[in-house]
């Protein structure tokens, strides 16, 4: 999952940075509204984060601006305005979620999880196939009970591909998505990641359609 | 006194009143001597016109005098017109008028002087002027004549009633007149009372160009307070909104690290624990602020089913995100007498609350009554127990830890609508069973 991350204070900036890498997530930042406003309407990110006071252009006015032009992705506001008017402001210029600073993380990545849960219609943060089950909240897979150990990418594509499940994923999709800006994209490393998954989960749980891309089958 | 239009009413007819009865008093004394003088001249007419009949014929024929004088108002029994004549040898002899009355010797022996008043012989006052004359054979001779004053009372007492009546349509006129100058005059200051009344429901100034010279100084001041007034609030406001900006991120940050730390096992309870404690102060303080600030200049009406409906949709997502159900029912075209945003703030704080507590359903009523509108957040909760309502209003005071949140929500929801003349009241709603939020706000009516 690709995030991009808007806040103009560097230190709480890479703070969150580095939780949501542990997390598995491709993450870009940006520290002004106007690169923010480009960076969003022209890469696919899976959820954006946006602070509010930022230098160059209001938060409010970039969001604005991201909805007009026909930006989709869920936008999640991290503020230090805690009235409910400029809440229900942001969430009216087309906001998902609201989270006042100075806020716990452990919260803003739950609310991160269930935005991006939201926006591929998934009601549960836990998804199973078959003997496989991965838990989005940990990050944690099992096949038939037993724990089974990914990297940061082959995680971020099967992550990916369970919150996509029942549509076909394509080799660039899948690249755009789980490297960050400035991250090496090779669509050829996805089918190394893909081989590697089916070797640890096994052959069924991943459908390849040549020439096309990947994907999990939807649940029953 | 304190009311303006009191003291110049009053003022101004006992100023009236004053200078109606002295005008009165003079006109009636003027009137009073002119009517004696006018009595006096013919009194004296009279009293020639006998002396002049003594002087023909009382030295030949005193006898003779009554046909002498020859009038016949004297003639007639009691008319109130009478005459005497004495002679110095005792002689008497007087008009028909008199009957067998006699006039009583004058008092004053002036000569040909209005010389006293008495009691004729109808027993009406009468006025005397009486003349002593000595006759060619030296003869001393008083002359005496004596006229009824009942009818000279009489004219003066219609004069005085007519007086009286045309000053008292004077003085109702003069009341009246009073009545409306002071009305007139005072018509700015109520222009100016309406104006500023106004200038609090809009952004729009005094226009001091339309008040009378006298009064526009005063209406360029006080617009002058009160732009200034809005613009400290204003500033106040922003300067808050920055503050807290500046501190809550890098409280962010540290609240970051701590709870790194904590996950590395550091002990950094009591850390994390101080730092909660500023949060919740500056939120606190904040809220404090915006309240003490609320109502003090800012235009204070509020849209109340834009900001209803904005809430409403707003918590509505909120609502079905967990699966509860949120219903409002609200009247259109109400509007409030309070800031949107403080109006907005006090809606978020109970809506969250109920969102928090509520079991399946959250709902939201606005019922206009005389001059103002009743909002009441209901939800199907546990409710506050009555005995710790008080408690639930406190500042920081949170009944139940489970819950996220600072347990300011109340106390500064409380605190907004005091700022703004109202209260919040707390209780058990009467259908759902949770508890019962609700404020009552001023209307204000709508401008043509």
């Amino acid at each position: 999952m690709r995030i991009l991350l808007v806040e103009d204070e560097p230190v709480l900036a890479q703070q969150i940075n580095t939780v949501l890498v542990t997390e598995g997530y491709a993450v870009d930042i940006a520290d002004d509204g106007i690169a923010a406003e480009a960076l969003g309407v022209s890469q696919p990110y899976d959820t954006i984060l946006l602070d509010m006071g930022l230098p160059g252009r209001d938060g409010m006015q970039v969001l604005k601006n991201w909805r007009a032009a026909g930006m989709r992705a869920p936008v999640l506001i991290l503020s230090a305005r805690d009235g409910w008017t400029e809440r229900v402001d942001g969430l009216d210029a087309g906001a998902d979620d609201y989270l006042i600073k100075p806020f716990h993380m452990p919260e803003l990545s739950a609310r991160l999880r269930a935005m991006i849960r939201r926006k591929s219609e998934q009601a549960s943060p836990v998804f199973e196939r078959d003997d496989v089950v991965f838990d989005s909240r940990i990050n944690q897979v099992m096949v038939a009970g037993q724990g089974i150990s990914l990297t940061a990418q082959e995680m971020a594509v099967l992550s990916y591909l369970f919150h996509h499940a029942g549509r076909l994923v394509s080799r660039t999709e899948l690249s755009q998505h789980i490297y960050h800006h400035d991250g090496a994209r090779e669509s050829n490393t996805i089918a190394v990641f893909i081989n590697r998954l089916r070797k640890k989960l096994g052959d069924s749980l991943i459908d390849t359609v040549r020439g096309r891309g990947y994907m999990i089958k939807a649940p029953e | 006194m304190t009311s303006l239009r009191g003291r110049a009413v009053i003022g101004g007819i006992l100023w009236a009143a004053v200078t109606i009865l002295l005008g009165f008093a003079g006109l009636q004394s003027f009137v009073d001597q002119g009517a004696e003088e006018r009595f006096d001249e013919l009194l004296l007419t009279r009293l020639s016109q006998v002396v002049t009949a003594v002087e023909n014929v009382a030295a030949t024929n005193p006898e003779a005098i009554a046909g002498a004088v020859g009038d016949p108002v004297f003639m007639r029994s009691m008319s109130g017109l009478y005459w005497q004549v004495e002679n110095d040898s005792g002689q008497v002899f007087r008009s028909a008028s008199l009957d067998d009355h006699v006039l009583p010797r004058p008092r004053l022996l002036v000569d040909a002087a209005p010389n006293d008043r008495f009691l004729g012989p109808m027993g009406d006052p009468v006025r005397a002027m009486s003349r002593y004359l000595t006759l060619d054979g030296g003869s001393l001779w008083h002359v005496q004549v004596a006229k009824s004053i009942r009818g000279l009372q009489q004219e003066l007492a219609q004069l005085r009633e007519i007086m009286l009546t045309a000053f008292t349509f004077v003085i109702v006129i003069g009341v009246v007149g009073a009545l409306l100058q002071v009305t007139v005059a005072l018509r700015p200051i109520e222009k100016l009372r309406r104006d500023v009344q106004q200038r609090w429901t809009s952004e729009g100034g005094l226009d001091h160009g339309k008040y009378p010279e006298e009064v526009a100084p005063l209406v360029y001041d006080i617009d002058t307070l009160l732009t200034r007034n809005r613009e400290i609030v204003q500033q106040s406001r922003k300067q808050a909104a920055d503050l807290g900006h500046a501190i809550k991120t890098p409280a962010a940050i540290m609240r970051n690290e701590l709870d790194a730390l904590a996950r590395a096992g550091q002990p950094v309870g009591e850390a994390i624990a101080a730092l909660d404690r500023l949060d919740a102060q500056l939120k606190r303080a904040f809220g404090r602020m915006r309240a003490q600030t609320g109502i003090a200049a800012l235009p204070a009406v509020t849209e109340m089913d834009r900001s209803l409906g904005r809430m409403v949709c707003a918590f509505g997502d909120m609502a079905a995100q967990r699966n509860l159900t949120l219903t409002a029912d609200y009247p259109p075209g109400q509007r409030l007498r309070m800031d949107p945003t403080d109006l907005e703030e006090v809606l978020g704080n109970l809506l969250d609350n109920a969102l928090k507590w509520a079991s399946t359903a959250i709902r939201l009523t606005a019922i206009p009554q005389a001059c103002g509108v009743t909002i009441t957040i209901e939800d199907d909760g546990p409710g506050i127990p009555p005995d710790q309502i008080a408690l639930a209003m406190g500042s920081g005071q949170r009944l139940d830890i489970a819950k996220p949140g600072t347990g300011l929500g109340l106390s500064i929801t409380a605190d907004l609508l005091q700022a703004h003349g109202s209260a919040l009241l707390l209780d058990q709603s009467a259908d759902l069973g949770g508890l019962r939020a609700r404020f009552r706000l001023q209307s204000v009516q709508a401008q043509g």
